[in-house]
This record gives C-alpha cells, structure tokens and sequence, in this order.
C-alpha cells in the first residue's frame, strides 16, 4: 500500500531490523511444539504462523476445560469432609 | 524475561485472591456462573501480572470491562488495582504500540523463503498463494491475540510471545489446582 511509505517518513520512529524480526520468529518457533526442532529453512511463515494459531487456541480449550473441571468439582464435593473445607477456602 | 515459576506464583496469588473476592460478594452460583469467574478471574490475574506493561494485557483487561455486568466483577477481582489497570474512555486502539514497519515481506524473509528472479508463471502462482497465505494467517493470529487487530506485525510477534508464555502458565498452575482438588477430594 503507497500509503504506508508515505507515513512512514514523516512517522519519526526507529526502523526495525531484519535481524531484530528473525531473531522474535525464532523465538516463536522455539515455543511451538510442533515445529521448533526443524531446521529453520525448511518452516514456511504461513506455516510457522498457522502453528501458532493452532496452538493458542488449544491453550485457550484446555483454560476453557479447565474452569469447567474446577467449577463441577466445586459442586460435587463432599461438604462435610474437612479436606473439602481446605479446597473451598482456597478456591470459593 | 522473568523466570515462570516466578510468573505462576504472581498468577496464582492473584487468581486465588480474584477468586475469593468474587465469592465473598456472590455466594450461592450455579456450576455456569461459577466457571465463568473462575475463568475471568484467571484471565484477568494473567493480565494483571503484566501491569500494563503489554499491549494484550490492557487489551484484555479493557474487552473484559466493556460489558456492564463483567465490569464489575473484574474490578472485584483486581481490587486495588482496578483504578490503575482498567483504561476508561480510551479506544483499544490507542492503548496498541504505534511502530511503524515497512512490509509484510520482512516476516517471509525471517523464514528463509527463497526469493525469485525470474517471474516465471508457476512459480509466481506459488509465491502469490503464500504471500495470500502469510496474510490470511495473520489476520487469524490478530483475531486470537486482545487487541491484535490494532497491531502491527512487529508489534503482533512481539505480543505473541508474551502471550504464549503467559497462557502456558496459566495452563500449568490451573491444571496443578484442579489435580491437588480431585486428590483431596478422592482420598
């Protein structure tokens, strides 16, 4: 987009490197479990960016599995157990 | 970066306390209700523990606290804090980091696509659909991130990788809670 080129020169900010950019992607590779172990010239962008995707949104299932485990257990307890007293003052 | 058992621990005790502010004012929810706080009260202790330093964290504080009824629960559970944390009358988009970058093409470059010389058709088709997929995929990763949609790409990878790190210990010390529950609860 001409657009941006434009605004970038009156923007007055620093410019960030190639190196700064590969250095963050590959950080971010080595957070993914599906992709960190290979070879960095055989992992597309769409590939690394896909992953990625996949993996916050199982981050954001099992949060999600989660509070539903805690909040079932919450409600199943026995109510009159004192190592259920301990599990309520700590959670509810 | 900070060690993550110095992050769970920080989460932990913030979530533990949201928790218990939340009950104190509410007793008696139903099992819904209940993993709803449960779940926002863990949302909101992970961004809390940024304290305002990322752009996600505002971001999620800020989308939690649109709504009238979770607005009040988030201030329940961030407390003191609530002031300082909760940005009012503020667009998202204006709590985003503004650095400007030049192109999408430096991400692809990071990644060891190989540039063309010739322009000759099949290769040009390939290198089309991967540029189409890198945006698609981008666009995907903006929906997932809070706030990412205002971000630049800079900005995005930078957001991220806090935002991962600070999912998986999330992940970690609820799963540790609810496993230490269920034993206590069995024996």
């Amino acid at each position: 987009m001409s657009s941006r080129r434009s605004r970038q020169s009156t923007s007055g900010v620093s410019r960030i490197s190639d190196d700064q950019i590969i250095e963050l992607v590959s950080k971010l590779r080595q957070l993914l479990p599906e992709i960190r172990d290979r070879p960095s010239n055989t992992v597309s962008a769409s590939k690394v960016l896909q992953e990625t995707c996949n993996y916050i949104r199982s981050l954001h299932t099992k949060v999600d599995d989660l509070s539903e485990r805690l909040s079932q257990l919450l409600a199943t307890i026995d109510a009159d157990s004192e190592q259920a007293a301990i599990v309520r003052s700590l959670i509810m | 970066m900070r060690p993550p058992s110095l992050l769970k621990q920080e989460f932990l005790k913030k979530w533990i306390m949201g928790l218990q502010r939340c009950s104190s004012t509410k007793k008696n929810m139903n099992i819904l209700e209940r993993k709803k706080a449960i779940k926002l009260s863990a949302d909101v202790a992970m961004a809390s523990s940024r304290n305002g330093t990322t752009c996600w964290s505002r971001a999620l504080i800020a989308n939690a606290s649109k709504d009238g009824n979770d607005k009040h629960l988030v201030e329940q559970i961030l407390g003191p804090e609530s002031e300082r944390l909760i940005v009012k009358k503020v667009s998202i988009g204006a709590l985003v980091c503004n650095k400007r970058i030049r192109s999408k093409k430096i991400l692809k470059r990071s990644c060891g696509i190989r540039r063309t010389r010739k322009c000759v058709p099949q290769v040009a088709l390939a290198s089309s659909i991967a540029k189409w997929l890198v945006r698609k995929r981008t666009q995907v990763l903006k929906s997932l991130i809070p706030g990412g949609e205002f971000m630049n790409e800079v900005c995005l990878i930078k957001e991220t990788l806090d935002y991962i790190i600070s999912l998986r210990a999330q992940v970690d010390v609820m799963r540790s809670l609810a496993s230490a529950s269920e034993q206590v609860n069995h024996s």
